[in-house]
C-alpha cells in the first residue's frame, strides 16, 4: 500500500483548464486519504516542473505519483523517467487523460468533463496506492536467426543479418534457392534475369561465414519463445553420395535415359531423374528422382558410387532468437472450367507462359502451333467480388505487360490483346504500360459481370467480349493463345506452418501483421517476424523491403544478447492454483505451460512470450491468475473512486483561472516567455520590435509569440505601417 | 458482334495517323472538343474504333467529317496520341474507301505514285501537243477545252459515283428509310457548308482559328470564282477589261493565301500544321502553283510576252492537267466535297 502520494493537475496551457476546473480539483483531492501534495500545473511536462517534481517527492518522502493529464501514449515514459530520477519506482506511477477523455471530447459541457475528470483522477490515486515496485523482465536471446524460406525476400534478410553479425539458419522446402523468382526470365523493372538476380544472392550468402543454408528443409515443430526459439527441421534426402566424383555424376547424367515430364517448367518439357531445376540452379549439387530412376536398376548400378539410394530424411534442432517468415505465395490455379482452362486447348497461365517463352527461341510454338495473336485476360482468381479472393494481387497487370513486351522483343510479330478490369501499374511500371500500348497492344476493359467467353474455331480460339470502352459493343477476336493472367494465392501448406508458428492469418488468408502501418513486419507472436508475399500480395521490390525492415527489426532485437520486456504480465497463485488447462487453451501466445512446483501441478507464465492480454485472468476458475497493474485490488479500487460521490462547488473560479494564466512570472513559463510577456504588457509591440529590445534573434521570438498566441497567452492587435508585422499584446 | 482486324493501326498510320495506339482511354479529346455532343461522340470513340480495327464501323461513319481541327485535343491529349491527326488520317482513309477507282488509297499511301502521276501527266500534254504539232493558238484553245471536260468529266465518272457510295454506307446501309423531303429539306446544308465552312468557328475559340476560317473561305470563293473566270468567261481570251482584272484579283487571293498556308505548314505555327502529309504539300503548293502562273500567263498576254515565252503557259496547263486529273479526283479537293455532302447526309439523319 502506498500511503505518501503526490498528485500534479496540468493546465496543459489552457487545454485543459479552459474546460476542466483544474484548481478545484487539486484542492479537491488533498483530501483523499494518502494524498500528501496536490497541485495544478500549467505544464506538467515542462522540464522546470519535471525538476520540482522530483524535489517534492524528495522533500515530502512520496512513495508514488499521479499526473492527471495528456494520454499515456504521450507522455508515460517522461513520468516514469520522473519517478526514477527522484527514487522511486518507475512503476509507482499512474498516469490519467483528462485532455484526451475529459476537456477536449466534452468541452461544451464544462461542469461534467470535470466530474468526470475528479472521478478519473481518484480512481488514478486509489490504484497507486495498490501499485507494486516491479523490475523490467530481462530475456537472455540466442544471437541467432531462422529465416524460413530461401527466395529473393529470406535470402535478402539472411545477408542483412549475417553482416550485422548474427548467425542465420536459411531454410528452403525446395532442393534449390530462389524461389518464384528463380522461374523469371526477365523481371520488371530492371529487366535483369531473374535466375542472375538468385545466383548473385547465392554468391553473397557463400561468402557470409555465418549463414547455414537448408534446401529440402521443412519446419517440424517450433517450441521456445522469444530469445529461445527451439525449431525441428527435417532435411530430406537428395539420394547424392557424400563424397561423390564430380566428373562421374557429370558422366551418369549424361548418360541417364530416363526422362519424366519437367514440373519447374510446367510439363512443357521433360527432365532427367537427375536433375536441377534449371541448368544453373543452385545449390549446384543436382538431385536424384528416387521414383524414376529405379525404372532402370543396371544405370543405379552402373554408377553406384555417386548415388546414396538408401539415404534418409534427417532430423535436427535449431536455436534461434528470432525467426523471419519468408515463405512466399503460391501462382493462383484455376479452376478447372474457369475460361475453359483445361477444357480447351492453347489456354495457359501467366507463369506457364513465362516459362514457355524461355523454352522458345525464334518463334513461339505451343502444341506444335505457332502463335502469332496472344489474348490476355486479367484478374484470373484476383479482386473477385463473389469469390474467395476479394484482393488484388498487385503485381499481375504489370507482369502481364511486361511479358507482352517480352513477346514482341523476342518474337517480333506478335500482336497481344489486353482483356482487363482496371489496368494498376502503379509507380514507376507505368512507363510500361504507355510503352506496351505504344507498341500497339490492344486494350480492351471487360465488366466482371460479363467475362470473356473463349470457343475453338477450327484451329483457332475465338474470345468474345463486351468492350467497356466502346460503347459496349460486343467484339470477336481470334487469337491463337489465351493467357490467364493469375493472381498470387497464399502458400498451400501456410496455414500448416503459421499454426507450427501460431502466426494469425487475415480474411485473405495470408499473414497477419499487428498493424498494416506502425508494425507492418511484426506479427502478434513476439520474436516471430513476417517479410515478402507470404504476408499478402508483393513485387519482388517490396517484398525485399518488408524482408530487409524485418531483418532490421530483428537485428535491434536481439543484437545486444538480451531484452527488456516490461513485467505486466500475468501472474499465477500458485497455492490456489490446481492446473485444469483452461489458461493454456485460451492463450494465443502459448505463455502458460503446466509444470511442477513443490510436488504440485500448476500453471507456469513464460515471461518472454506472454503479451499481457489478460485473457487468461477471466476463465481461470479457482481466481488464481492475476494482470500485474491490473490487479483486483487496484480494479476495485479504481471503481470505488471513480464512483464515490463528488460535491462540486459552483463555478466562479474559472475566471481566476484565466488570471493566473496570464500572470506573469508563472515558474512553468519559459524564461523567454516571461521577458516577452514583461516586454508587451504595457504596449503592443511587433516580432522584430521584441527581438531588440531583447537582444534574441527574430526567429527565436517569432517561434515563442506563435506559441503564446496559441495558447491564448498574446493577442494580436492590428498590423505595422508597411503591412509587414502584427503587433502583440498580453493579453487581459 | 464486331469483327476486329488487328493490323488496322498499320495501315492507318500509312495515312498519316500519328501514336495513337498510345491512347488510354481518358476522354480528355472528347471533353475538351467545341463539336462533339452526346449523339456525334468523337474523337475518342473513333480512336476505339481504329485501334480495334472495327473497319465496317468506321467505314459507315459520317463523324470524321463533322470535326474541322482544330487541334485542340492533340495539345490536351496526356499521351500525345495526337487524335487530330488521326480524325485527319480516317478522312484521308474513307475517302479511299469511298473511291471505286482505288486511286486515292494508291496516292494517300505512296508519295512516288504521286510523282510518276505527275511525270505522267507532263508527258502526256508535251507528247500530245508535239504529236499533233500544235500552234500556240491551238494549244492554248484546247486547253481551255479540257478545263470544260475535265470538270465535267471527273465529277460525273469519278466524285458523283463516290459521293454515292458514301450516301450507301453511312445512309442507306444504317436502314434509313428514304424521304425526299428530308432530302430537299436538308439541301441548304450542303451549300451553306460547301461555301462558308461556318463550322469552323464552333471550333476552338481563338483568334488564329477565326483568321484561319476567314482566309479558308476567301481561298474557296476565289478558287471557285478563277475556275468561272477562266472556264466560262475565257479570261486568257477575254477583251473585257472587267473580266481581265477581276480575273486578276482572284488568281492574286488563290496564290496569296496559299503562299500563307505554304508557310504555315513550313513553321508548323499551330497543331493543326504539325503534321503536314505529301498529299496536303500537294494540295497547297499547286493550288499556289496554279494561281500564279495563272496570273502571270495573262499579265505576259497583256504585255505581249507570251508569244516569245510560251513556256510559261505550258507551266500553267501542266500544272492545271495534274491539279484536275490527280488532285481533285483523288487527292486532298475532294475534301471539299465529301465534307459538305457529310454535313448534309447528317441533316438528312438528324431530321425527325
Amino acid at each position: 500500500m502506498k500511503e505518501r502520494i503526490g498528485v500534479y493537475i496540468c493546465h496543459c496551457g489552457g487545454n485543459i483548464s479552459d474546460y476542466v476546473d483544474v484548481k478545484q480539483i487539486s484542492e479537491l483531492v488533498k483530501e483523499e486519504k494518502g494524498v500528501i501534495i496536490s497541485k495544478d500545473v500549467m505544464f506538467a511536462c515542462a522540464d522546470s516542473n519535471q525538476v520540482d517534481m522530483i524535489n517534492d517527492i524528495k522533500e515530502n518522502k512520496l512513495d508514488s505519483i499521479v499526473v492527471a493529464s495528456c494520454s499515456p501514449k504521450l507522455h508515460l515514459h517522461t513520468f516514469r523517467n520522473v519517478a526514477e530520477r527522484a527514487g522511486i519506482n518507475q512503476y509507482n506511477y499512474v498516469q490519467v487523460n483528462i485532455r484526451e477523455q475529459c476537456s477536449w471530447p466534452h468541452s461544451d459541457k464544462p461542469k461534467e468533463a470535470t466530474v468526470k475528470a475528479i472521478g478519473l483522477i481518484r480512481a488514478g490515486i486509489n490504484r497507486v496506492a495498490f501499485s507494486e515496485s516491479l523490475e523490467d523482465i530481462e530475456i537472455k536471446t540466442q544471437k541467432a536467426v531462422i529465416v524460413i524460406g530461401a527466395g529473393v525476400a529470406g535470402m535478402k534478410a539472411a545477408i542483412e543479418l549475417s553482416r550485422t553479425g548474427n548467425d542465420v539458419y536459411l531454410i528452403e522446402k525446395d532442393y534449390f534457392v530462389g524461389g518464384r523468382v528463380a522461374s523469371s526470365n526477365k523481371v520488371f523493372m530492371s529487366d535483369q534475369n531473374g535466375k542472375d538476380i538468385v545466383a548473385q544472392l547465392y554468391k553473397e550468402i557463400k561468402k557470409q561465414n555465418n549463414i547455414t543454408l537448408f534446401t529440402a528443409t521443412e519446419i517440424e515443430k517450433v517450441s521456445g519463445s522469444l530469445g529461445n526459439f527451439n525449431v525441428d527441421i527435417k532435411i530430406t534426402a537428395r539420394y547424392i553420395a557424400q563424397n561423390y566424383d564430380t566428373a562421374l555424376l557429370q558422366a551418369a547424367i549424361e548418360e541417364c535415359n530416363i526422362f519424366v515430364p519437367d514440373e519447374f517448367n510446367y510439363g512443357f518439357s521433360e527432365r532427367k531423374a537427375i536433375y536441377k531445376n534449371y541448368p544453373e540452379a543452385l545449390p549446384d549439387v543436382p538431385v536424384v528422382d528416387i521414383k524414376a530412376i529405379k525404372k532402370d536398376l543396371g544405370f543405379t548400378e552402373k554408377y553406384s558410387k555417386c548415388f546414396n539410394l538408401t539415404q534418409e530424411s534427417q532430423l535436427l534442432s535449431l536455436q534461434a532468437g528470432a525467426i523471419i517468415v519468408t515463405t512466399g505465395f503460391d501462382n493462383y490455379q484455376p479452376k478447372e472450367g474457369e475460361y475453359e482452362y483445361k477444357n480447351i486447348a492453347n489456354i495457359i497461365t501467366l507463369p506457364e507462359l513465362k516459362r514457355l517463352i524461355e523454352l522458345n527461341n525464334g518463334k513461339l510454338i505451343f502444341k506444335n502451333k505457332a502463335i502469332n495473336k496472344v489474348t490476355f485476360i486479367y484478374c484470373v482468381g484476383s479482386c473477385q467480388t463473389e469469390g474467395e479472393n476479394k484482393y488484388c494481387s498487385r503485381f499481375c497487370c504489370t507482369a502481364a505487360i511486361h511479358t507482352s513486351l517480352q513477346l514482341k522483343e523476342k518474337y517480333k510479330d506478335i500482336k497481344a490483346m489486353h482483356l482487363y478490369r482496371e489496368i494498376r501499374t502503379y509507380g514507376k511500371q507505368e512507363i510500361l504500360y504507355e510503352k506496351s500500348s505504344k507498341q500497339g497492344d490492344i486494350y480492351i476493359k471487360f465488366d466482371e459481370a460479363t467475362p470473356p467467353l473463349i470457343e475453338q474455331k477450327e484451329n483457332n480460339l475465338l474470345v468474345k467480349v463486351k468492350d467497356i470502352l466502346t460503347n459496349n459493343i460486343e467484339l470477336e477476336l481470334e487469337t491463337d493463345l489465351v493467357v490467364l493472367v493469375t493472381g498470387m494465392i497464399p502458400r498451400a501448406n501456410s496455414l500448416e506452418t503459421g499454426k507450427k508458428l501460431k502466426i494469425p492469418t487475415g480474411t485473405d488468408r495470408f499473414y497477419n501483421e499487428i498493424h498494416p502501418k506502425l508494425k507492418p513486419v511484426e506479427t502478434v507472436i513476439k520474436g516471430v517476424y513476417i517479410g515478402g508475399a507470404c504476408q499478402g500480395p508483393k513485387n519482388i521490390t517490396e517484398s525485399v523491403q518488408s524482408s530487409l525492415s524485418a531483418a532490421a527489426k530483428v537485428n535491434a532485437l536481439i543484437k545486444s544478447g538480451s531484452i527488456m520486456l516490461e513485467p505486466i504480465i500475468a501472474r499465477i497463485n500458485h497455492d490456489s492454483c490446481l492446473w485444469c488447462g483452461k489458461c493454456e487453451e485460451v492463450c494465443e501466445y502459448d505463455a502458460l505451460k503446466q509444470s511442477e512446483i513443490n510436488g504440485k501441478m500448476v500453471a507456469v507464465v513464460n515471461k518472454a512470450s506472454c503479451t499481457g492480454c489478460g485473457i487468461c485472468a477471466p476463465v481461470c476458475p479457482s481466481d488464481s491468475i492475476e494482470l500485474i497493474q491490473y490487479t483486483n485490488n487496484e480494479i476495485e479500487a479504481m471503481i470505488n473512486g471513480f464512483t464515490k460521490k463528488i460535491e462540486l462547488k459552483e463555478q466562479e473560479e474559472v475566471e481566476a483561472v484565466l488570471e493566473e494564466k496570464t500572470a506573469i512570472g508563472m515558474k512553468e513559463f519559459p524564461d523567454i516567455w516571461k521577458k516577452i510577456a514583461a516586454s508587451i504588457t504595457e504596449e503592443a509591440k511587433t516580432i522584430p520590435q521584441i527581438s531588440k529590445e531583447l537582444g534574441v534573434k527574430n526567429d527565436v521570438i517569432t517561434y515563442n509569440i506563435m506559441t503564446m498566441n496559441k495558447y491564448s497567452i498574446v493577442d494580436a492587435e492590428g498590423i505595422d505601417d508597411m503591412d509587414e508585422y502584427y503587433f502583440y499584446k498580453l493579453k487581459n | 458482334m464486331a469483327k476486329t482486324k488487328l493490323n488496322f493501326a498499320e495501315e492507318l498510320k500509312k495515312y498519316g495517323a500519328e501514336d495513337f495506339e498510345a491512347c488510354y482511354n481518358c476522354g480528355n479529346c472528347s471533353a475538351i472538343c467545341n463539336l462533339t455532343n452526346k449523339d456525334d461522340s468523337f474523337p475518342r470513340e473513333l480512336i476505339r474504333f481504329s485501334v480495334l480495327g472495327l473497319k465496317q464501323e468506321l467505314k459507315g461513319s459520317i463523324k470524321p467529317w463533322l470535326c474541322y481541327y482544330c487541334g485542340e485535343c492533340s495539345t490536351k491529349c496526356p499521351r500525345q496520341a495526337f487524335p487530330g491527326e488521326l480524325m485527319m488520317a480516317i478522312r484521308r482513309w474513307q475517302i479511299s474507301t469511298y473511291d471505286w477507282t482505288g486511286l486515292s488509297g494508291i496516292l494517300y499511301k505512296k508519295t512516288f505514285a504521286y510523282i510518276i502521276a505527275f511525270i505522267l501527266t507532263i508527258a502526256m500534254v508535251l507528247g500530245i501537243s508535239e504529236y499533233l504539232n500544235l500552234t500556240h493558238e491551238k494549244i492554248m484553245h484546247y486547253g481551255h477545252l479540257f478545263e470544260m471536260f475535265a470538270i465535267g468529266g471527273v465529277f460525273t465518272f469519278i466524285l458523283l459515283p463516290n459521293i454515292i457510295r458514301m450516301w450507301y454506307w453511312s445512309i442507306y446501309k444504317h436502314n434509313i428509310k428514304f424521304n425526299f423531303m428530308h432530302y430537299f429539306k436538308a439541301l441548304g446544308e450542303l451549300f451553306t457548308h460547301m461555301f462558308t465552312q461556318k463550322r469552323t468557328l464552333s471550333c476552338e475559340d481563338t483568334q488564329e482559328n477565326k483568321i484561319w476560317w476567314f482566309e479558308h473561305m476567301i481561298l474557296v470563293l476565289g478558287y471557285l470564282a478563277l475556275l468561272f473566270t477562266t472556264v466560262f468567261l475565257d479570261w486568257f481570251g477575254s477583251k473585257n477589261m472587267i473580266v481581265v482584272y477581276f480575273g486578276y484579283i482572284v488568281s492574286a487571293v488563290v496564290f496569296i493565301v496559299t503562299f500563307d498556308f505554304v508557310i504555315r505548314r513550313i513553321r508548323k505555327s499551330s497543331e493543326k500544321t504539325t503534321f503536314t502529309h505529301p498529299s496536303d504539300w500537294f494540295f497547297v503548293i499547286w493550288l499556289f502553283l496554279m494561281g500564279i502562273s495563272a496570273f502571270v500567263v495573262r499579265l505576259f498576254i497583256d504585255l505581249n510576252l507570251l508569244e516569245n515565252s510560251f513556256f510559261i503557259y505550258y507551266f500553267h496547263l501542266i500544272v492545271l492537267v495534274q491539279w484536275a486529273i490527280i488532285i481533285v479526283p483523288f487527292g486532298k479537293w475532294s475534301h471539299f466535297l465529301y465534307r459538305s455532302f457529310a454535313m448534309y447526309f447528317d441533316k438528312i439523319l438528324k431530321i425527325k
